[in-house]
């Protein structure tokens, strides 16, 4: 589905004044609807948020400043195809003037500990390839560019989907010398757990 | 979900009863429903879950509801209120500037469907085109309209003949449109007919005075004397263009290729007038009826003004039951780039040798991919290369099999080619040649899923091999036939294999799939394979040959085929 991340003029503020909240019931889904409405372009039905929000409500997560809400994360997970149990974020969403202070990093974090919790072996999602806040940050986390998809949103934009695997146990024998010949992206999943 | 949305006041219905459906206004009954219902309640059959319905669309939302946004009912309804009016004026060079703006704006119309937009969205826009018999009196717009659907027909069913289900789904659809208008097929007569009228036009205002007789008495093209010349040659080009085009289609559909000489004539033809008709706007700029609305590069007509005629949510009844997609057609500078890339790339097509070597053919078709074709292209091509199952129409996959791998053409007749794995390996070898000719995504995730294929053929055939005959792996001369064959399409199925992986890793680079901290890893991975890849090939050549004689050149040929890419990319293989 669709990411929005772009560096623009911020609002000021302490890192320590965002508060972050799991989903919590139907008083929430107006907030999440009006951010992700105002901000993306696909349309989505009322029926879109439900389906995310009331199957998967520990997946989603807002964040407030001064008890507005100011950004969300909406995810997924399930059985795949190949019976891998994969996570899906399927919207993400930061207001501009609170972009480029870590707070989508905050949200997506919060909702990938979830789903490795919960037993995922990757997560997955779409974002258009003109998307560079997105890409980024989603690069910084580990995913890498598993596909691109041709024309894959309605206003005829190709789309990256991006996959992070989580190591598996029976890597975790495996042995990680420091050499600097060995350089696999494996690093970076040690990256994102050390971050966790 | 917006309630105030169903507070709407029972109209009375305009939408007339027929004799199985009476229509009565549901807003009361809904209104109740709803009062009843607290915040998150669904009302739903058993069946109907969350997942569901995230498909459904909301009725009245404009963002989802394709059939809100339009003015008009029906295309009728348009027509009766004068959106498409024949003659468009009674004004001869009226009508003439007009006729001319509906040709540009439809040439961008095309364009855009082409470039994956739909095709009720985009030229069938046109009302003109969706009523076909009201044009009929009027000769230059009638015959055009003809060669127009009669095109699209054409190109429409290249692109679902070719059948690859990537991006085309979108584009060929066309229920509800009429597409095969009553002789269309003839509309290259009607077409010649017209366009040698306006020839003789063109000759009368240029011939002096004093030479014209009064017999040869032509009525002019339009009324005002000094602008008969340039409106005569601002059409001839744009009929000329559309007729040699559409025999650009028919001649590259002839099979086995014995269309493509010709073809190559027409597209030179149609290049020209194209530029004949970028030449035009000049003229038609400057003289355009009332002022030039649009003088900018945006414009979708040369003349700068809008098209009489078109309306995007005519069809938006019978469009695809998806959320309203944004259209932005071409500009007609764009449109008509577009025009000639297509025609370069078809050309390329057109010049190829047909040659009955899988490698030169895979080189080409590698080659015509970096220039990015579009679909139409890339659809001629795959149509090209498999037809009937064969090669070009001509060479059965066993042939191409056999010269692959090196073996002599006394094999070509060889009953092995009946063998039931040896069958399948032609199948695979059609179905890779196919993805080649598919759009670079969708061509890289069908490549890796094909390797498992390969995989398994070799796995299939050297175990008939073993079965049949032994472990023995030394091949001479006078030996059993069939197991020279075999092991020689074994060598040459690894090959293949590791040609494969090689493409589905340099196609990453294309699609931006890797980031400079993966370059390492895919080089890494590109080395080993094309090590193998020239091992393979090799091998494949001394077993052939059975001499060492070809083995320095032929690692450096695979290599040096592959290696510009990577050293453009400016790392250094160990």
């Amino acid at each position: 589905m669709e990411q929005v991340q772009e560096k623009q003029r911020t609002e000021e503020f302490d890192a320590s004044e965002i508060e972050y909240v799991s989903y919590g019931g139907e008083h929430h889904l107006p907030l999440i609807m009006n951010l992700v409405d105002q901000e993306l372009s696909e349309p989505y039905s009322i029926f879109t948020y439900r389906y995310f929000v009331y199957l998967w409500p520990q997946l989603s997560f807002m964040a407030f400043h001064k008890g507005k809400c100011v950004g969300t994360v909406v995810c997924k997970m399930g059985d795949h195809r190949d019976s891998k149990f994969r996570g899906y974020i399927a919207m993400l969403v930061v207001i501009k003037p609170y972009r480029g202070r870590g707070i989508a990093t905050e949200l997506v974090t919060r909702s990938i500990q979830v789903m490795m919790e919960s037993g995922c072996e990757e997560v997955t999602l779409e974002a258009e390839v003109t998307n560079e806040g997105a890409l980024a940050l989603y690069g910084r986390l580990g995913f890498i560019r598993a596909k691109r998809l041709f024309r894959y949103y309605l206003n005829g934009v190709d789309a990256f989907r991006l996959k992070l695997l989580f190591p598996q146990p029976e890597m975790a024998d495996r042995d990680y010398t420091q050499n600097h010949d060995d350089h696999s992206p494996r690093e970076e999943y040690s990256e994102l757990h050390r971050h966790l | 979900m917006d309630r105030h949305a169903l507070h709407q006041p029972s109209s009375s219905s305009s939408i007339p009863a027929t004799a199985n459906t009476v229509w009565t206004d549901a807003s009361p009954l809904l209104e109740v429903a709803c009062k009843d219902l607290r915040d998150g309640e669904l009302i739903h059959v058993d069946n109907f879950n969350l997942y569901a319905a995230m498909s459904a669309l909301e009725i009245m939302d404009p963002k989802m509801d394709s059939g809100i946004v339009n003015r008009y009912c029906s295309v009728d309804e348009a027509i009766e209120d004068g959106v498409a009016p024949v003659p468009i004026s009674t004004d001869k060079t009226t009508d003439v500037q007009c006729v001319i703006d509906i040709m540009d704006h439809l040439l961008t119309c095309e364009a855009t469907w082409h470039k994956g937009h739909s095709l009720a969205q985009t030229v069938f826009s046109c009302a003109y085109l969706l009523r076909p018999e009201r044009t009929s009196s009027h000769a230059l717009l009638h015959s055009y309209c003809k060669v127009i659907r009669a095109t699209c027909k054409a190109v429409i069913t290249v692109v679902s003949d070719a059948r690859t289900h990537e991006e085309e789904d979108l584009f060929t659809m066309a229920y509800g449109l009429p597409l095969s208008g009553d002789g269309d097929e003839k509309c290259l007569s009607l077409l010649n007919a017209v366009e040698e009228n306006i020839s003789r036009q063109l000759r009368a205002c240029k011939a002096p005075s004093s030479k014209r007789k009064p017999l040869e008495d032509i009525e002019p093209l339009q009324t005002n004397f000094d602008l008969e010349e340039g409106y005569c040659k601002a059409l001839l080009c744009r009929l000329r263009f559309r007729k040699h085009f559409f025999h650009v289609l028919t001649c590259m559909r002839r099979p086995q290729g014995r269309g493509l000489e010709l073809a190559r004539k027409h597209i030179a033809s149609c290049i020209s007038e194209l530029g004949v008709i970028l030449k035009s706007a000049e003229f038609l700029m400057s003289n355009a009826h009332g002022t030039c609305e649009d003088a900018t590069e945006d414009r979708t007509t040369a003349s700068g003004h809008q098209a009489i005629g078109f309306d995007a949510s005519l069809n938006s009844r019978i469009s695809a039951p998806t959320p309203p997609r944004s259209i932005k057609i071409l500009s007609w500078k764009k449109a008509i780039e577009y025009f000639e890339k297509l025609l370069h790339d078809l050309d390329i097509i057109c010049s190829y040798p047909l040659d009955p070597s899988l490698e030169v053919l895979l080189r080409f078709v590698a080659q015509f991919q970096k220039a990015q074709p579009d679909l139409v292209a890339r659809a001629h091509l795959q149509l090209l290369l498999v037809q009937d199952g064969k090669l070009y129409g001509k060479c059965p996959m066993f042939s191409l099999i056999i010269r692959a791998a090196r073996l002599p053409e006394v094999f070509l007749h060889h009953d092995i080619q009946k063998n039931e794995y040896v069958v399948q390996l032609g199948q695979l070898v059609i179905n890779m040649l196919k993805i080649l000719c598919t759009n670079a995504a969708w061509q890289r995730r069908k490549l890796g899923k094909i390797l498992q294929d390969w995989r398994v053929i070799y796995v299939q055939i050297e175990l008939a091999f073993r079965k049949d005959f032994g472990e023995g792996s030394s091949i001479s001369n006078g030996d059993n036939a069939s197991a020279r064959i075999l092991k020689h399409i074994l060598i040459w199925v690894e090959e293949q294999t590791y040609w494969i992986s090689h493409r589905f890793l340099i196609l990453g680079f294309e699609l931006e799939l890797y980031s400079p901290s993966e370059y390492c890893m895919v080089y890494w991975y590109l080395y080993v394979v094309l090590i193998r890849l020239a091992e393979k090939t090799h091998l494949k050549m001394t077993v052939s040959d059975g001499s060492g004689k070809y083995t320095s050149t032929s690692c450096m040929f695979c290599f040096q085929g592959q290696w510009p890419e990577l050293r453009s990319k400016n790392v250094c293989v160990v």
